[in-house]
């Protein structure tokens, strides 16, 4: 049936481009309350206006709630809908694609922070970096385990990538488990160094700018761990084909781009920097 | 070290290609450093030293020289000294 042929009420059944034009959901504004939440627990429990965290990580586990919601309904659209058109999905990666660009931005501004010091270090701090009396953690221990661990994730993640592309569960699945299992390990021997590290973040510039620049990857990897964890679930359950799998595909873009991310800051904030 | 004005010869620091900028706060907390390791090495009344105490007594602000000098008194100067 040719379009002018049609009522207007077929016509409203019929639709005339690729695009998903999302129905209404609460999600948007519910994560918008629960992250407004978070960011002004965690402020005001930093600075000491509120003599515990309780609200805090209630904010957080909201945020996580709604988050799982939300990604909920996103799978449900994309793979028992079928919403994710080509465009759609071209249009999601793109965005994935801004946002790690900005991403990478923002840790060329935490670069630049420990720069601006470590390469002209001022009087106050004795004209040395790191400053008079800091000791700056080895770069031979815990952080190189780390930085081969993450090298090998690399290495999983193309394993699993090519496993995925070739039609191969089972390799998908040990791909996708041995880099999920890379990332927590490399999350909690990060936790173990900061623990066991002679100065924190409060103790002059460069444990500030340290730990800012390490502390946000290290969130990014723990967000990466449950990236990871999400698509072996996917996998598990048949979510991804062979070839759609946009979900896999920025996960795997996004470990690499931390891994790069850390691979600089070892050799600049470990290394160099010590 | 006390100056004689009769034998004291005005004396300013010369360029130091280390330092070519206007700012010379790291020319001055360095030339202090510098005479402070020199004479821990030879003595006060080693000679050579004396460049130093020159240069950074002319570019320093006294407040910071005494600022230091309390700082290395109590243990506290935030410089390497070795």
């Amino acid at each position: 049936m040719k379009l002018k042929n049609m009522t207007n009420k077929v016509r409203g059944n019929m639709q005339l481009h690729p695009f998903h034009l999302v129905g209404p959901s609460p999600w948007p504004m519910f994560t918008s309350f629960s992250l407004m939440n978070l960011a002004l627990s965690m402020a005001l429990t930093s600075h000491g206006y509120m003599g515990h965290n309780y609200f805090m990580f209630l904010a957080m586990f909201v945020v996580f709630y709604s988050m799982t919601l939300w990604f909920k309904d996103m799978m449900a659209e994309s793979s028992y809908l079928g919403d994710h058109t080509m465009a759609v999905k071209r249009g999601m990666n793109q965005g994935f694609m801004l946002f790690v660009v900005s991403e990478m931005l923002m840790f060329v501004s935490l670069f630049w922070a420990y720069l601006h010091s470590a390469l002209n270090p001022n009087v106050e701090m004795g004209m040395m970096w790191p400053p008079m009396g800091m000791e700056a953690m080895s770069p031979a221990e815990l952080p190189l385990l780390n930085t081969m661990m993450l090298l090998a994730s690399g290495v999983t993640m193309t394993y699993a990538h090519h496993a995925l592309m070739n039609k191969d569960r089972k390799n998908t699945l040990y791909g996708f488990m041995y880099s999920t299992m890379l990332m927590v390990v490399f999350v909690f021997c990060q936790g173990l160094e900061y623990s066991f590290s002679s100065f924190t973040i409060a103790d002059s510039v460069y444990g500030s700018a340290f730990f800012s620049a390490t502390g946000l990857h290290g969130m990014h990897m723990m967000m990466l761990a449950m990236m990871l964890a999400m698509c072996t679930w996917r996998v598990y359950n048949y979510d991804f084909t062979n070839t759609s799998h946009v979900g896999a595909e920025t996960t795997m873009l996004y470990l690499h781009v931390l891994d790069m991310m850390w691979l600089f800051m070892y050799m600049v904030m470990y290394w160099w920097g010590s | 070290m006390a100056i004689d004005p009769e034998t004291f010869k005005f004396e300013t620091p010369q360029f130091d290609p280390r330092f070519p900028n206007q700012n010379q706060t790291k020319n001055c907390a360095q030339n202090y450093v510098d005479y402070q390791k020199c004479i821990a090495i030879k003595g006060e009344d080693f000679e050579p030293c004396k460049i130093f105490w020159r240069t950074y007594t002319s570019l320093c602000p006294v407040d910071w020289v005494e600022k230091w000098n309390d700082q290395k008194e109590a243990g506290k100067l935030p410089f390497k000294l070795d």
